[in-house]
């Protein structure tokens, strides 16, 4: 049984990667509002892939990747999910530790898609 | 001080002192000599006394110790009773003695003595005797011999042996005694002599020094006797000494210095005798001398002079040949004849007898004089007469001496002519010199002109005169009054010019005005001389026109005159010129100080030129005035330090203003820390002519600009963020649905999230092309008068169906009257009321407030919501902010509201604002200007109860028709009551329980739940509530007949509105009153 964790402060948003995914096998997904919650989430639970929101209040998702330590950064491939579409923002991610990139609006399958890879790659 | 006091006490009191003093000290010695003499021997006397006496003690003792020893001997031998008695008579002698003995001064080997016979007697008395006399009447001889061998007899042996030693010792000491006497006496013999001996030294000491005291200043004296007996000059120090002999000594050198000024009078009258002897000889000897002198003079006179005797009446008595060579007349043609001969030219008659009257007082007279020649001829003369006076100071006569001047007086009349001339021409070339200076270095015209006109009018004495520079018509004006002239030029100005462009100069004869003719007899003639100053292209420039009166103008002064123009031509044109860059330098000075840029130019060296304003103000360089240079070393660092990037800004400078640089170059910088100022700076080189002279600099202030595109690049990013979000939620929802099948259920709450999404978008759009709009300031308002209470009113009617929030106003707003763009304020108020709904999910109330402040009318949301974190109140107007929280996110909005109401706010002079506390809720206030600001404070003040707002009586209007509503609210609080509005019955009551209200006005349709029945019955049943009059306003008739007697009046719909407003007015007044609760009669429907 693989875990994702969705961590997006819009409802609809996390309603939507939710059921997007929902028809993954053999996976479980956790959904987290903001920066804090996700990250007693991820200290208290591997998880085989983060869907982290860029823009969230109180705590960006870049703020959140600074919390987290390397070992885990390594461990967890990380996905930035984000409307700042710009190159700068792509980068400020990947240095931050984020290994996937997504700009909104995305495509659901497309998201599908690459997670049922990286979740393959993982096993 | 003593030896001068000693030297004044005189020699008689010295001896009587001294005589005195030794008197005493004999007497004293010999009284104390005496006395010591005699306690000497009385000593003495005492001791051998003394010691004699002691001596015979000491024999007696011995004998009567031999005594008892005889008598007890006796006794033993004997042993006669007789005997007996004769040695206790002995022991008690001894016993005497012994105590005579012991009372005697003794030395301590006679004092062991005494101790050992007091012991020997004690022994012997008590025990030997009493023990010998028993054993002579028991007859036991040996007893006694063996009593008389012990020991004590020993000791009085040893006495009795000392006795007679200190017998022999005692003759002895007797013996010395009187040899010690002896000597003693012989000391004292001696003393004595002693002290008569130094008694006399003393004495004579004393003698000798008063003698030496007395005979030196008289050998002194007599010395100096002798010296003055032989003439000498007397030497005598002072003495100084008050005594006999210092008086004789100053009175003898009284005499002698009186002797010797004496005798130097004498020889200094002698001397003086021989001086004078010396004297007449010399002066004998200078009269012979200066007697030859004198004829050798007179010789030398003769020669180069002409001389003459008068008499005391003038007559001549002695001419020599020169008088006749002078005048021609001959000797004899002058000899006898007064001076009066000679016609004197230059002198008249009065000077003459001024010259006699000096004569004869023995003054000397000389001048030049011209006289007449025998041959007519005039002859100039030096000529010094001098009176010769005879012994009793009277006249004799004169002596005259002459000298030929013709020839030096015409060469000095003719160097008096040429200095003349040349004096003139000095003053001519000065004045030109003059106005040359002048019209260089005025670069005034009204100064240049004034000067000129001065200048000629002194040069060519000018009667009036006028100066007209004719372009900028500035004129000066001698003699003639400035007004007349201006208005001649104003009219006549172009005839002038019209005969001038013809004719350069020109002179007009003409008869003098009034004003010219003065006090003249005669008809008097003016001469008005006209020129012109032309330039190069024959323009007329200035005109000149002089007036003399009486005397008209030479071929020379005219020709001069005209050159003068030429002159003043060239520097009136350089005055144009220099007017003309003065004005291009102030043009272009007034332009770069009013362009915005900073501008900074740099010569080669780096020195500073020259600094706009903008660019002080820029930098804070106020360092600069017109004309200074600044070099590098002084401003560089201050401009450098002053920008953030000084390390840059310096390496910019540098290397602008390089030789090699020949481009321009540019960069930004920022100034300030706080409210940061962004400038661009360009610099250029400037070159003339190929030759570089410096650099440009040119700072332009970007602030602006800077901050727009931050600003700008901002909003793009937000707002793609912004869209993107609802985008991502349509399309992913769409391709959902599109490409997987789930149940209806699903697929609908799908199109439901796209739909509101795409709502959200929609509104997204328009927010922010409406605040776009705004900004670019292409929204137009339509101001229009608006009741702000009405529009709140029907705003709020609008949020009545909602459900889940209950609005209430509580209007206390005497004047709402605003203009404003009604449309534009509803969507405020729709959008703060839309907020405090969806910031508030915890509590169902939101409350409205209306009052007026000062000129204003303020409006209140307030809600008890989530509130705002205090350090983000401030952003919440800026665009796309929104609190920043979770739980405010998932409410949702554009974050653009608020920037929105602000704009329209603001853009109708308003004011709005925020207060909040996080947790409890937060008020949205705005403020707008009232209408008719004045006016209304006037018809507020007699419906006022107090002024007070708190103790305004307070109605509630339960009411769901928000027309009748707002009618019955504007008659309320024009009668001074503050209305807070209801449409809920149960929302009315919860409010009833919290405010205490004067009284409720109640609808009795409201709405379907509940209606204004059941509100009174809830009002009534509670005890809290039930004393509250209750006015039931409704379109019904009254039914309930089983409330009717709970309510205090019945309205029937349609009523006045002043109705309601006097029922209520009476129930407050009775209750202020009274603080009873009393039933109204007015009015007809009251049961």
């Amino acid at each position: 049984m693989q875990k994702i964790l969705i961590v997006d402060d819009e409802d609809v948003l996390r309603m939507l990667i939710e059921d997007t995914l929902e028809d993954l096998e053999d996976v479980e997904i956790h959904t987290a509002e903001n920066g804090v919650e996700a990250l007693t989430r991820l200290t208290s639970d591997p998880y085989d892939l983060v869907i982290l929101d860029y823009m969230m209040p109180e705590m960006t998702g870049i703020e959140v990747l600074g919390e987290l330590n390397e070992e885990l950064k390594n461990k967890t491939p990380i996905m930035m999910l984000t409307a700042k579409a710009q190159e700068m923002d792509r980068n400020r991610a990947r240095e931050a530790g984020a290994r996937y990139f997504m700009p909104k609006p995305f495509s659901p399958m497309e998201l599908l898609q690459i997670v049922e890879g990286i979740l393959s790659d993982k096993q | 001080m003593i030896n001068n006091k000693l030297a004044d006490v005189s020699i008689k009191t010295k001896y009587f002192r001294i005589i005195f003093i030794l008197f005493l000290a004999i007497m004293l010695s010999g009284i104390g000599l005496f006395f010591y003499i005699n306690n000497q021997q009385d000593k003495l006397k005492h001791d051998r006394g003394v010691l004699q006496h002691k001596t015979e003690t000491i024999n007696e003792l011995a004998a009567t110790l031999n005594d008892v020893f005889f008598r007890a001997r006796g006794y033993v031998a004997l042993k006669s009773d007789g005997e007996l008695k004769l040695l206790n008579a002995a022991l008690t002698g001894l016993d005497g003695i012994l105590e005579q003995y012991s009372a005697l001064n003794l030395s301590p080997e006679e004092a062991q003595y005494r101790d050992d016979l007091k012991l020997f007697y004690e022994q012997y008395k008590t025990k030997t005797l009493p023990e010998a006399i028993r054993l002579v009447e028991n007859d036991d001889y040996t007893g006694i011999r063996n009593l008389s061998q012990g020991g004590s007899t020993q000791a009085l042996n040893e006495f009795l042996a000392y006795t007679k030693e200190f017998k022999s010792s005692s003759d002895s000491k007797l013996n010395a005694m009187a040899s010690q006497s002896i000597k003693q006496a012989d000391t004292f013999t001696f003393i004595a002599f002693g002290l008569s001996a130094v008694l006399l030294l003393f004495f004579t000491l004393m003698i000798w020094r008063m003698l030496r005291v007395v005979l030196d200043p008289i050998v002194k004296l007599e010395e100096a006797t002798n010296s003055l007996a032989a003439g000498e000059a007397v030497l005598l120090g002072k003495l100084h000494k008050q005594d006999e002999i210092g008086r004789l000594y100053e009175a003898f050198l009284n005499m002698a210095r009186s002797i010797q000024d004496k005798e130097e009078e004498l020889m200094m009258q002698n001397e003086e005798l021989h001086a004078q002897q010396d004297e007449l000889q010399d002066q004998q000897f200078k009269l012979e001398r200066s007697l030859s002198e004198i004829e050798s003079m007179m010789k030398a006179l003769n020669q180069t002079s002409a001389v003459a005797i008068l008499s005391n009446k003038g007559v001549f008595t002695y001419a020599n040949d020169n008088i006749s060579v002078y005048t021609g007349y001959k000797n004899a043609e002058i000899i006898g004849y007064t001076f009066r001969l000679f016609e004197l030219h230059n002198i008249s008659d009065t000077q003459l007898e001024q010259i006699i009257r000096k004569l004869s007082t023995g003054g000397v007279w000389s001048d030049e004089s011209q006289i007449v020649a025998k041959d007519g001829s005039a002859v100039w003369l030096q000529l010094t007469v001098m009176p010769y006076l005879n012994d009793e100071g009277q006249i004799y006569q004169y002596i005259l001496i002459a000298n030929n001047i013709t020839s030096m007086k015409s060469v000095q009349q003719e160097l008096a002519e040429t200095l003349k001339s040349t004096e003139q021409t000095t003053i001519m070339l000065e004045l030109n010199n003059q106005l040359n200076h002048e019209i260089t270095y005025t670069l005034d015209k009204q100064e240049f002109a004034e000067k000129f006109s001065r200048f000629m009018n002194r040069l060519y004495s000018f009667d009036s005169s006028l100066f007209l520079l004719v372009k900028d018509k500035i004129s000066v004006v001698k003699g003639v009054p400035q007004e007349n002239v201006e208005r001649y030029i104003d009219a006549n100005n172009k005839d002038m010019l019209y005969r001038m462009s013809t004719e350069k100069s020109y002179i007009v004869k003409r008869t003098g005005v009034p004003r010219e003719q003065g006090i003249s007899a005669k008809e008097v003639y003016c001469y008005d001389f006209y020129t012109t100053v032309v330039n190069a292209e024959d323009e007329i420039l200035a005109i000149f026109c002089g007036t003399r009166i009486g005397h008209s103008f030479t071929e020379e002064e005219i020709s001069e005159i005209q050159g003068m123009m030429n002159r003043v031509a060239l520097a009136i044109e350089r005055l144009f010129m220099y007017e003309e860059i003065e004005n291009g330098r102030k043009l272009n000075r007034d332009i770069v100080n009013n362009v915005n840029e900073g501008i900074q130019f740099v010569n080669t060296e780096g020195v500073i030129q020259h600094i706009n304003k903008a660019l002080s103000q820029l930098l804070d360089y106020d360092v600069w005035a017109e004309g200074m240079l600044i070099p590098k070393e002084q401003w560089m660092d201050h401009f450098t330090l002053r920008v953030n990037e000084s390390e840059e800004m310096g390496q910019f400078y540098q290397k602008a203003m390089s030789e090699h640089s020949v481009d321009s170059s540019t960069m930004k910088y920022s100034l300030g820390k706080e409210a940061m100022k962004h400038v661009d700076v360009y610099a250029i080189p400037v070159f003339r002519r190929e030759a570089r002279v410096g650099t440009l600099f040119v700072h332009r202030d970007i602030t602006r600009e800077y901050e727009l595109d931050l600003m700008k690049s901002e909003l793009v990013s937000t707002v793609s963020h912004e869209l993107r979000t609802p985008l991502s939620s349509v399309l992913g929802f769409t391709e959902l649905l599109l490409s997987k099948t789930m149940k209806p259920e699903k697929q609908l709450k799908y199109l439901e999230t796209i739909h509101k999404e795409a709502k959200r978008l929609t509104e997204l759009i328009n927010d922010f092309l409406d605040l776009q709009r705004m900004e670019s300031g292409t929204q137009l308002y339509n101001a229009e008068p608006v009741n702000l209470s009405e529009t709140v009113l029907s705003v709020i009617d609008q949020y009545k169906l909602s459900g889940t929030h209950h609005i209430l106003l509580e209007d206390e707003a005497l004047n709402a009257e605003v203009e404003v763009d009604k449309d534009k304020i509803i969507q405020v108020l729709t959008n703060l009321l839309s907020n405090a709904i969806k910031f508030s999910p915890g509590s169902n109330e939101i409350k409205v407030t209306l009052h007026n402040e000062r000129d204003s009318v303020m409006v209140r949301v307030q809600d008890h919501g989530l509130g705002i974190p205090k350090n983000q109140i401030g952003q919440l107007f800026q665009k796309f902010r929104r609190v920043d929280n979770s739980a405010s996110k998932r409410i949702g909005g554009t974050g653009l509201g608020l920037a929105i109401c602000k704009e329209i706010i603001e853009k109708q002079k308003g004011m709005i604002g925020i207060d909040s506390v996080e947790g409890e809720g937060t008020t949205v206030w705005f403020s707008l200007p009232v209408l008719h600001a004045e006016s209304s404070r006037h018809e507020e003040e007699p419906h006022k109860w107090s002024a007070d707002k708190e103790q305004k009586p307070n109605v509630m209007i339960v009411e769901d028709d928000y027309s009748l509503s707002l009618l019955l609210s504007e008659e309320l609080k024009g009668k001074g009551f503050r209305v807070t509005h209801h449409y809920h019955p149960q929302k009315a009551f919860d409010q009833a329980l919290k405010t205490p209200f004067v009284a409720i006005v109640v609808d009795l349709m409201l709405g379907e739940e509940l209606d204004g029945w059941d509100l009174i019955r809830m009002l009534k049943n509670d005890p809290r509530t039930e004393n509250v009059p209750i006015v039931i306003s409704s379109a019904l008739d009254k039914e309930d007949k089983s409330m009717m007697d709970k309510v205090q009046k019945y309205l029937t719909k349609p009523y006045p509105p002043g109705e309601l407003s006097n029922t209520l007015q009476d129930i407050v007044q009775i209750e202020l009153k009274t603080g009873e609760v009393l039933f109204p009669d007015s009015g007809g429907t009251e049961q």
